[in-house]
This record gives C-alpha cells, structure tokens and sequence, in this order.
C-alpha cells in the first residue's frame, strides 16, 4: 500500500499536465472545426511526403464519381 | 481530367475547371462528394470594387499585420463540401506569398496568412474565384464572437469535469464499503482529503453556470432544473467536506462530478448545434453593395466606398448592379426589381423622375440617381427598425421540461421536508445523511439531459434533410401551431420568371420560335434571358435597347424581341394587343410581321400543393399574404385551394395581420423569403425563411430551409411529432426513475455506489432513446 502515497501525486500531477493540454488544445482552435480533419486524410495521398502510399493506393479502376457542373 | 473529355455546361464552369487541373488540383474531381456551385451562380463582383480593398483604410477592419505577414479572415462562398476545402487551401497555399491558408469547413471561414506586399488581397480573391469560389473580408459580430467563447469556455468546463471525475471516482469508490478491501485508517483519510482537492475545480470552475442560473432563477422566484442540480451538487459538496475533516459520513464527490460531465456534456451538444447553424446563417447581411460609382462635376465616374457616399451627390448604377441608395433617377430608363423589398414579381419600369428605393436591383439600363436618403434614412432601414420591434414582441413558447421541472422540484423539496422531519424523531443522527443521499440520489441528471439529447438529435436529422433550426423551441412548438402565413413570391413560387408558354402567331412552330428567342438573350445579361435556357444558333449583331428588347440577326434574318411596340417597328406594322392580364409578355418578330407571343411567368414550386395538404389535414388555417398587388397572387390562392389570400401589402400591413392572429390566440408559423417578409419572420412564433432568401430574412427566421424544398418541411413537421414523443417518454422515463428511487432514498438504504448506479442508467437509457432521433428516412 505503501505505493499508494507516490502514486496519488503522480496521478494528480498527470491530471494536471492533461487539463492543461486540453486548455491549449481548446484555444488553439483544435476543436472548432469536427468536420474537415476527417476528410482531409482523402487527400494525403496528394502530399509528396505520401508518396510511398500512392502507389499502393493505386489499385485497379478508381470508381468514376458526378458529372462535372450543370 | 481524370483521364477523360466531359461536356460543360458554360463558359464559367470551362474555365474554373481548366484552372483547378491546370493547377494540378484534379483529385479535386476525384473526391468531391457533392457537384460544385455553378460559378455564374455567385455574386459578382466588380474587378474595381475587389481593387478597393487594396487600400489600407479598407483593410484595417479585418486584416492584421505581424511583421511582413498580414493575416485575414475571409468568408467564402461557393462550398459545397469537404473537397471544396482542400482544393482552397492547396490552391492558394501554392501561390507565392501565401504562408498559410486554413478553411474551416463548418462556418466557411477561410483563415489566410500572406505577405501582402508580394501578393495584395486583390489578387487572392481573384484566385479564389478563378477556381470558383467567391470571398468577402469577414468581420465577426459582437454576438458571434461571444457565442464563440462560450463555448469554448463549456468545452473546457467538460474537459475538466471529465478528467477530474475519474481521478475523483477512484479515490472516492475506494472508501466505500463495497468496495474497500483493506484500507487503513490513514489512506481512508489521504484519499477523501484528495477527493476533496480534485472536486473543487469541479464544483466551483465546471459547475459555475448552474450555481449562477439557480440565483437568477430564484430571485426571479421560479423553480427550475438549475435550483434542483445546484441543490443536489452544493448539498453533496458541503456535507462531503464535513465528512472529510470529521472522517465521518458518507462520501459523494463522485456524484458530483458526474452530474457536472452529464449536465454539462447536453449543455455542450446544444451549443455546438446552435453555434453551427449560427455560422450557417450570420453571412454577411449583405443588402446593399459595398461600393458604389460616384459622378463627380464632369461627369467623371469614380468607384467610392458606400460609407463615403453622401446625400446630394450623383452615383451611377449599372445594369445589374443594386442601389446604394435612396434616390430620384436624373437621367436613364431601365426597370428595377423590387421583389426582395415588395414582394412584386416582375422588374417595375422605371424613368427620369422616379423614385428609387436603397437594396433593389437595375435590371435593365444604366441609371444616375440622385442621393436623397443613406443609411439609417433609407426604406430599407425602416423595415429592419420595424424588425426589431417585432422581435420585442415575440411571444415565447414555455418549454415542456421547465415545467416539469418545477413540478419535479416541488414534490422532491417537500418530500425532503417531511422525510427529514420524519427521520429527526427517529435517529436524528441519520437525519441529515438520508435527506442528502435523498437530494443526490433524485438529481434530475436524466431530467434535464432527457430535451437537450433529443433537440440535439434531431436538429441533426433535420439539417441532412435540409432544414436548418437556428432557435431551439423550433422543434416542440411546431407541435403547438395552428395558423401557417405564407408568403407568395419566392416561397410558394420559385420566384425567377420561367417560361410558361409560347403562342406562335405565324407558320413558325413554337421550337422553332423558341430557338430564335434563346438565340438573341443568350447574348443579353438581363435576368430574362436566363429563363430561356440553352440556343443551338447563336445570334449575331446583338443590340440591347434599355426598356424595349433586343435586336439581332439569326441565319441572317433580322429578329426582335421585346415590347410589342418595339418588335412591330421592324416590319412597320401595328403592335398586336397582349391577348393575357398576367405575367409578363414579350413580343418575337422579323422583317414581315410578329412571329409569337413568349410568355413568362413565375412558376409554382413543384412541392407547394404537398405542403398546403399537409398543413389543411393537421386542421390549421392557411393565409396567403403577398406584396405583390398583381392578380397572381389570387390565381395562386385558387390552385392551392387557399381561402385567405391578399395581395399589395406592405411589411407594417402583413405585421398587422400577424398581431390580428396574435391577439385572437392564433400561434403562427410564417414562411417568406423577401425582406417584406422580415418583420413578420421576427415576430411570428415559429419563423422559416426559404433557403433563397435574402440574408436578412435567414438572420431573422428561427429555420432557414436550405434545400428549398417544401418537401422537407412537411417532413419537419412529422420530425417534431416524433420529438415531442420522445421528449415526453424521456421525461417520463426521468420521472420513473427518481420516483422509484425515492422512496428507497427516503428508508436510508441509498448509498453512493446504487446512487451512482442508478443515475448513470437512467441517463443511459435516456441518450439512448434520444439517439433514435438521428435515424433519418432518406430524403
């Protein structure tokens, strides 16, 4: 039990370090926008630093999608 | 692009196209979920009006310098979804100059970091509308960006209710008995002492808003949900700190920070519901352009900001183009569209003399006007004043679960009282810890989260099928309505002139005819023209004649189309009489005579009759009031069946309709579209602007029915139907749940582990039933 007296320090601590990062991660707008990160990972492929996964990706018959305006 | 040739249907979309694959953007096509908006769709804007806000008294408003970098806000229209985003940001972020370029895809707003000394604004928007889209400087509003901070501020409230709660959990769990295996009596101390330590950020950081809700509540003298949560956490808090310095009693931190992460999480979900449809529809309120043309002495033109525009002076309005202001025309003929502002279909003949009003539209020829009224002086004005008085006046809709609330919070107090009373003869030692576990165990956790998780639900729903509530009593008053208002112009018509008929008047056919018409306004920029659709020829020596029609040649024969009198001067004939009263007549002919009467009109949506069945059967009374003084308005009325139709009348009159129902205990839902509208949009009960309508009218509606469809607003009104409904079992089943409990509570067999067993199921059960709301019928 004797664990217990450096542990409970330790666990506050850790949950102070995480308030923390949450209110950095709050003001530095990570939370404002829930719908475009979840999109954007379709475009990775696009990025140089990605290329090693296009090719990969790069299967058989990409399927066609809508018509162009009008 | 990718791989394969695919037909355009305009120029504009040509071009937009060649630039997004020129610039190597092509997966744009590959991974759009939905087609784009037609570019000749958007604003336009002038490229003088754009070079405008190069200067630095412009842009001190909305751009901020660091160091060499200048750093914007821009709104953008013209996204349709989350490629849209990406194909911005990686268009822009290759341009020189551009050191960041982030699009927040759920309000639009695109944040751009750039050397504005390598690259003025100017040039980034022209960019942006290269590749289709258009951007306007984005200034926040007070109210949109305090909206912004309060939810950061309950965003972080939750966070940190969250993570203490279950460093709390642990160490209060550990001193139940259920659970306490061997834990001497210095640890039992330590760890109440640190539950005590991590629930106080939680009670006086996180719980805030219920504490400060209660005491406006009770100085109000009304009970509600904040007065029983706040009894429940403070009573909780205050007798565990008693526990944890005498090392007697029961310990409840825990319950205290789930009900903060409960409560708080539905307040959160709300929010983020509201703050969206918020950003959806604070656009900019843009009635009236942001530039005009001034004339100096000579005559000279110059493009001035409207702010600089003063009353006396002379401004020249192009075709196309809105007035800045109110005015009297000094020179030019044209027509002006007032249908925004008088719910009149069709562009008003307008000459020399005539009276002009600020926000309407020259449709026709250049017009210069003389400035008599600006600003706050303007017609315009006056109906957004008269809004605000509506608004004032807005009867409120109580909601369901306040006044359960209340209710529920009487019989808990008194049966506290009596259990107390009860208790204090028995084992006045006990007292106090029953009629706490009593207080904490009836929490109204479920209660209160039972209409947050299901308005959050289905406003959800609501918005995939294209019906967006920007005010939370949509959804439970919509079940209370009896009377529906409906605007005409734009709301139960398309309100854009279509082509209705064609009448040949000669050996030509009505295709053949039609082919001619398109052919000659396909060259015209007159909002008529677009009604005529796609010519296989084209016509050469187009010549517009403001207020009379067109003239060209077609295979070499020489066409005019137009006012009667204008068509027949080609074959010098007489102008045949227009053989309707309504719509709007124009006149094809050649060199030997008339060759057709073309008819337009303004259609009925294809949905309205629907929506007018759908109304009549729920037994509500339908009025049609209109603006439009033409006979449409009751032809209109006549083939939906409406009994109540009038016509001409102005905001003030329709708003005195709106007070005439009021006051006869009518609760009214109002569908419009125009600025005429506005007033009666802010002061009926329950408000929804069409998804066309002018910004003004949006900001004002409690929904904004973004897909256009009426469709969908039937579909609402049986969403509401099912909300209700599950509001009522929520809170029945909240209600069942604390009834049950409190009798056990009251016999002192409640302790913190079944307490917390108890609340975290019965506010499961209740997301769950909530969450039944977010199954939607495909649309």
């Amino acid at each position: 039990m004797t664990a217990l007296y450096v542990m409970i320090p330790v666990a506050v601590i850790v949950v102070g370090l995480a308030i923390w990062l949450f209110f950095w991660a709050v003001d530095s707008g990570q939370y404002d926008d829930m719908d475009s990160p979840a999109h954007s990972i379709l475009f990775d492929d696009e990025d140089p630093r990605h290329q090693a996964g296009v090719e990969e990706a790069k299967g058989p018959g990409t399927s066609e999608r809508d018509a162009p305006h009008g | 692009m990718l791989g394969e040739a695919r037909a355009m249907c305009c120029p504009g979309c040509q071009a937009v196209a060649e630039a997004i694959v020129d610039g190597g953007l092509e997966s744009y096509y590959q991974h759009r979920s939905e087609p784009s908006t037609n570019p000749e769709a958007l604003p336009q804007a002038l490229p003088d009006e754009i070079a405008l806000l190069d200067r630095a008294d412009v842009q001190q408003p909305f751009v901020e310098h660091q160091g060499e970098l200048a750093q914007a806000s821009l709104l953008v229209e013209g996204i349709s979804c989350a490629a849209c985003g990406w194909l911005i940001e990686r268009h822009l972020r290759e341009l020189d100059g551009v050191a960041e370029a982030s699009l927040n895809l759920s309000n639009h707003r695109l944040q751009v970091r750039w050397a504005d000394s390598r690259l003025p604004l100017s040039r980034l928007l022209a960019e942006l509308r290269r590749i289709g889209y258009a951007a306007h400087p984005y200034t926040p509003d007070e109210a949109a960006e305090r909206l912004h901070q309060e939810n950061r501020r309950t965003l972080r409230q939750l966070g940190v209710a969250g993570l203490l709660w279950m460093q709390v959990m642990m160490a209060a769990m550990a001193t139940w008995p259920e659970f306490n295996l061997d834990l001497s009596a210095e640890l039992d101390t330590i760890l109440r002492w640190v539950s005590l330590f991590l629930t106080t950020p939680i009670v006086f950081y996180c719980c805030g808003p219920f504490f400060r809700g209660a005491l406006r509540d009770l100085r109000t003298c009304h009970l509600t949900m904040d007065v029983s949560v706040s009894l429940a956490i403070g009573g909780a808090y205050l007798a565990g700190i008693w526990s944890t310095v005498t090392g007697v009693g029961e310990l409840y931190f825990d319950a205290v920070g789930m009900f903060a992460l409960f409560l708080l999480a539905g307040r959160y979900l709300e929010r983020r519901a509201r703050e969206r449809t918020a950003a959806a529809t604070a656009q900019l309120v843009n009635l009236l352009p942001a530039s005009c043309l001034r004339l100096d002495r000579d005559g000279q033109s110059e493009r001035i900001l409207l702010a600089e525009l003063r009353v006396g002076e002379q401004v020249l309005v192009q075709p196309g183009a809105l007035l800045p202001a109110d005015g009297v025309i000094v020179s030019g003929q044209s027509s002006v569209d007032e249908s925004l502002l008088s719910g009149e279909y069709l562009p008003l003949p307008r000459g020399v003399g005539d009276a002009v009003t600020a926000g309407t539209l020259n449709v026709e020829g250049p017009l210069t006007v003389e400035v008599r009224a600006l600003g706050d002086d303007t017609r315009l004005s006056a109906i957004v004043r008269l809004l605000e008085r509506a608004q004032a006046d807005k009867p409120r809709l109580a909601e369901l679960a306040d006044r359960v609330a209340q209710w529920f919070l009487l019989v808990v107090l008194l049966a506290a009282v009596v259990v107390g009373i009860a208790w204090w003869q028995i084992d006045p030692q006990r007292a106090f810890w029953i009629v706490l576990a009593m207080l904490v165990a009836t929490c109204p956790c479920a209660l209160s989260l039972a209409t947050p998780t299901a308005l959050t639900a289905a406003t959800g729903s609501l918005h995939r099928l294209g019906l967006l509530l920007t005010r939370g009593h949509v959804l439970e008053g919509l079940n209370r309505i009896d009377t529906l208002i409906v605007d005409k112009t734009g709301t139960l018509t398309e309100g854009r002139l279509t082509l209705s008929s064609v009448q040949p008047l000669r050996d030509l056919d009505a295709d053949a005819c039609l082919a001619l018409a398109a052919a000659l306004e396909n060259r015209s920029e007159h909002p008529i023209a677009r009604a005529f659709g796609k010519a296989p020829d084209a016509a050469e020596h187009v010549l517009s004649v403001p207020g009379q029609g067109l003239e060209g040649s077609v295979g070499g024969h020489r066409l005019r189309i137009g006012q009667p009198a204008f068509v027949a001067g080609l074959s010098a004939c007489t102008a045949p009489a227009i053989p309707g009263d309504h719509g709007q007549w124009l006149l094809l002919g050649d060199e030997q005579g008339p060759l057709a009467w073309l008819v337009l009109d303004d259609r009925l949506r294809d949905d309205a009759a629907a929506l007018v069945e759908a109304c009549r059967s729920r037994g509500w009374t339908i009025s049609l009031l209109s603006g439009d003084s033409s006979p449409m308005v009751a032809e209109v009325a006549a083939q939906l069946g409406i009994d109540d139709a009038r016509g001409g009348l102005t905001p003030d009159d329709k708003l005195a309709v709106l007070r005439g129902l009021h006051e006869r205990g009518r609760t009214v839902l109002m569908l419009g579209d125009g600025v005429n509208d506005v007033p009666v949009l802010a002061g009926a009960d329950i408000s929804v602007a069409m998804g066309s309508a002018t910004d003004l009218a949006k900001t004002s509606a409690d929904a904004v029915l973004l897909s256009n469809r009426l469709g969908s607003l039937v579909q609402a009104f049986d969403m509401a139907r099912r909300t209700r409904r599950i509001i009522v079992e929520n809170l029945f089943w909240a209600s069942l749940y604390n009834g049950l409990v409190l009798p056990f509570a009251a016999c002192g067999w409640v302790t913190p582990v079944w307490a917390a067993l108890g609340m975290s199921v019965s506010s499961l059960l209740v997301v769950l039933n909530a969450l039944r709301l977010s199954r939607v019928q495909a649309a």
